[in-house]
């Protein structure tokens, strides 16, 4: 039984409204570095989760619950921590809180999140949120989901049902708890960078037997008056009227459009002291002001005596180009309707030894231990499935003999000769295991038909103009005998929306397959003298070892920019 | 019989990896896009680029349904003489584009193996193309001929293996001092 009477003290206080939170983020350093040096935020965006729930159970006598939400993050052991806390809503069974939790989005592991939902029996008037004992309060309900599922939805909101703690599943006859809604939110201040090109003419010569080396910092403005280095361009050697490469810059970056940056530019010396030549004071804005008014700027440099004169110099700065473009993430082309469709083709070639012998690569353990196939099917189908609108996944198998027919390089997994698709990814693991006992594994390892059957499939989607990015997962145990097939094979689809990963298992030398990855080697060429224009293989080793997840991780984590490249170079929009 | 002809949007962005007797080009290359020996188009020159040049140029063309080819050459201007030599030639042949994965209209972007005149690998080049009208467009005889023309179709092509197969064969001529003019008739 809850207490007679709420804090009301407490639901005085005042909450939110204060600067966001910092949290440190893992960021994915090799993608990251190539859009911030194009002036583009990273792939890992910050998510804000906000909170609200209906109908939640009454507890107090005399007035209503005093709900708090506290969400808990699974680790990789499976055990539950406590990450978070909202502020605790005072007498409302219908409470929308105010505080916000912060988390990074990762594509490539299943974030699963917990929230439980507490009545705050306590006072929490003047008390810190993380300081109330959870045992010493009501427990009104849980919910648990996963990160994935709140941001693939079109209005990147979830509702779910709050159930008590014992039940898995909620039973038909379990007591209304209430529902919880939880809504995401990328934490982007601005989503726009600012393409600039820059010059000056007349610069003074600093150097003694030549003219200067300029180059230009740009540094903004804090409160407390320090600048702070932003970006520098590069060195012009011997040039009194320089032009520099274009600079990118994030709004982000800087703050707003109308803070004020300074652009200093200095003369280089390879001693490193570098001499000011001058410098000028204006925000983005005003640059754009500039830009579009086609005016120059004089540079000034300040006096040393400190007066409020600056010496004017004849030296002007000029915009010659200003631009700026929305760069949309990926979580912007999930609000749009984008989805990631997951195809998989498993190798049945009789390399793998028979399926019924414990030794074989497909043996099936009636313990539940999966095999290799089973894992690598489950690590990257788990997380590409929320990602997939219908759940249904074409799933192939190649180098068998089915009961009545020749080898076949690419049959049904689920026997059916017209249709290949499954449902979820229990669909695929009952199809994979039935489909082992219903042909005879042969050989040899050939990968062109399932890639072109795969092409097909992204062709067609691609001629309906559909918002539709494919991606391929091939689990083979050897090393494939049409390697020039392959490679024209992949050559012809390299400009599909289509992204192949290729898991190799057991213990055979991958080297061979490394070259279809194009990072570890040189670009696909076929026969006909064709490259391939994109990079679409991955390629990984799936060894067993205990961190055999994160080797299938980092191919999924190429996955977002593989998918961004691919739009953004045909300037495809998420609002379409 | 009308010969009808489609609008090529033919937009050449890089190139990687040209050399000229076997040093790597300094600067001044620039492609000439020929869709028969009358009708070519030249980009612009990258002047500072090197053997990485880019160009990012579009060129809109007329291109007759019977083409069967579209032939990129690449050259490079010695800025004393003036005089220009052939780096690399490339010949994309139109099925590439036409009937294959991605609808013609839509902007497929490709990449292609340079070859110098003595045949020698020189290199890729990168275009993005699309045409402008789809090819159903012209008239039945005219888009029969050109599958004819380009050995698919009914009657043409025995099937192996249950595929058929009407793609166009690219030859690489493999004697030396092959004149270069005359790949282009």
């Amino acid at each position: 039984m809850g207490n007679c009477c709420s804090d009301v003290g407490g639901g005085m206080m005042a909450i939110g409204g204060t600067a966001p939170s910092t949290s440190a983020a893992n960021q994915n350093d090799a993608a990251d570095w190539y859009f911030k040096s194009r002036g583009i935020q990273g792939l890992f965006s910050q998510i804000e989760l906000s909170f609200s729930a209906t109908n939640l159970r009454d507890r107090d006598v005399f007035s209503k619950s005093d709900p708090m939400v506290v969400v808990y993050i699974q680790e990789r052991d499976g055990a539950f921590t406590e990450v978070f806390r909202t502020e605790v809503v005072l007498n409302s069974l219908n409470p929308k809180w105010i505080t916000k939790y912060t988390v990074t989005y990762q594509f490539e592991i299943v974030q699963t999140l917990l929230f439980r939902v507490f009545d705050v029996d306590t006072q929490f008037h003047n008390v810190a949120v993380k300081m109330l004992k959870l045992e010493e309060q009501q427990y009104l309900g849980e919910a648990s989901c996963a990160l994935s599922e709140i941001v693939s939805k079109a209005n990147r909101s979830l509702t779910l049902d709050l159930v008590q703690r014992e039940e898995s599943v909620p039973s038909t006859y379990s007591q209304h708890r209430g529902k919880l809604t939880v809504h995401a939110e990328e934490c982007f201040s601005s989503k726009t960078t600012t393409e600039m090109t820059l010059k000056c003419l007349n610069l003074e010569s600093k150097d003694l037997f030549s003219k200067s080396d300029p180059f230009l910092v740009i540094s903004k403005v804090v409160e407390s008056g320090i600048s702070i280095p932003v970006c520098k361009t590069e060195v012009l050697k011997n040039d009194l009227n320089p032009i520099w490469k274009p600079v990118f810059l994030n709004i982000e970056q800087i703050g707003s459009k109308d803070s004020p940056l300074v652009i200093e530019c200095f003369d280089f010396n390879s001693n490193g002291k570098h001499e000011l030549i001058g410098k000028v004071q204006k925000s983005l804005a005003d640059l754009e002001k500039l830009h579009s008014a086609r005016e120059g700027e004089n540079l000034f440099l300040p006096t040393l005596v400190g007066h409020n004169q600056n010496k004017v110099l004849k030296s002007k700065f000029f915009v010659e180009n200003y631009s700026e473009t929305v760069q949309y993430t990926f979580l912007d082309y999930l609000a749009g309707g984008f989805e990631l469709n997951f195809m998989v083709a498993v190798d049945f070639t009789a390399s793998n030894g028979n399926p019924r012998l414990p030794d074989s690569l497909h043996y099936i353990d009636p313990s539940g231990r999966l095999n290799a196939y089973q894992k690598a099917i489950h690590e990257v189908g788990e997380v590409l499935q929320f990602y997939d609108a219908d759940k249904r996944f074409p799933a192939w198998g190649f180098g068998a003999r089915p009961i009545d027919g020749p080898v076949s390089h690419c049959f049904n997994l689920n026997g059916s000769s017209n249709f290949c698709e499954v449902e979820g990814i229990r669909g695929i693991m009952m199809a994979y295991t039935s489909a082992l006992f219903n042909v005879s594994l042969a050989g040899p390892t050939l990968f062109g038909h399932v890639i072109n059957r795969a092409a097909m499939i992204a062709s067609q989607s691609l001629a309906n103009d559909a918002k539709k990015y494919f991606v391929l997962l091939i689990i083979t145990d050897g090393v494939i005998t049409d390697l020039q097939e392959t490679k024209d094979a992949l050559v012809k689809a390299s400009d599909l929306p289509l992204s192949i990963l290729i898991v190799g298992v057991g213990g055979a030398d991958f080297k061979e397959m490394e070259i279809l990855d194009a990072d570890k080697g040189e670009r696909l060429e076929s026969s006909t003298g064709r490259v391939a224009s994109r990079d679409i293989v991955q390629f990984v080793p799936f060894r067993d070892i205990q961190n055999e997840g994160t080797s299938v991780q980092s191919l999924l984590a190429e996955l977002p920019t593989q998918f961004l490249t691919y739009m953004r170079s045909r300037d495809i929009k998420p609002n379409s | 019989m009308e010969t009808k002809s489609s609008t090529l949007e033919i937009t050449i962005l890089s190139a990687e990896d040209l050399r000229i007797d076997k040093k790597p080009v300094k600067k001044n290359a620039f492609v000439v896009v020929s869709i028969d020996a009358f009708n070519n188009k030249a980009t612009k020159m990258d002047r500072e680029g090197g053997s990485y040049p880019s160009w990012n140029d579009k060129l809109v063309m007329d291109m007759p349904m019977q083409t069967r080819f579209i032939t990129l050459q690449v050259k490079y201007c010695k800025s004393s003489s003036g005089g220009e030599r052939t780096v690399g030639v490339a010949r994309i042949p139109v099925t590439d584009f036409i009937g294959g994965y991605s609808p013609e209209t839509c902007l497929q972007y490709l990449s292609y193996r340079l070859r110098d005149p003595k045949g020698l690998k020189n290199g890729i080049i990168n275009v993005c193309l699309r045409l402008k009208e789809p090819v159903q467009n012209c008239s039945s005889q005219a888009a029969a001929e050109a599958v004819a023309a380009s050995g698919g179709g009914v009657g043409m092509g025995i099937p192996i293996d249950g595929r058929i197969d009407f793609g166009v064969v690219t030859g690489i001529p493999i004697w030396s001092g092959y004149p270069s003019n005359s790949l282009f008739r």
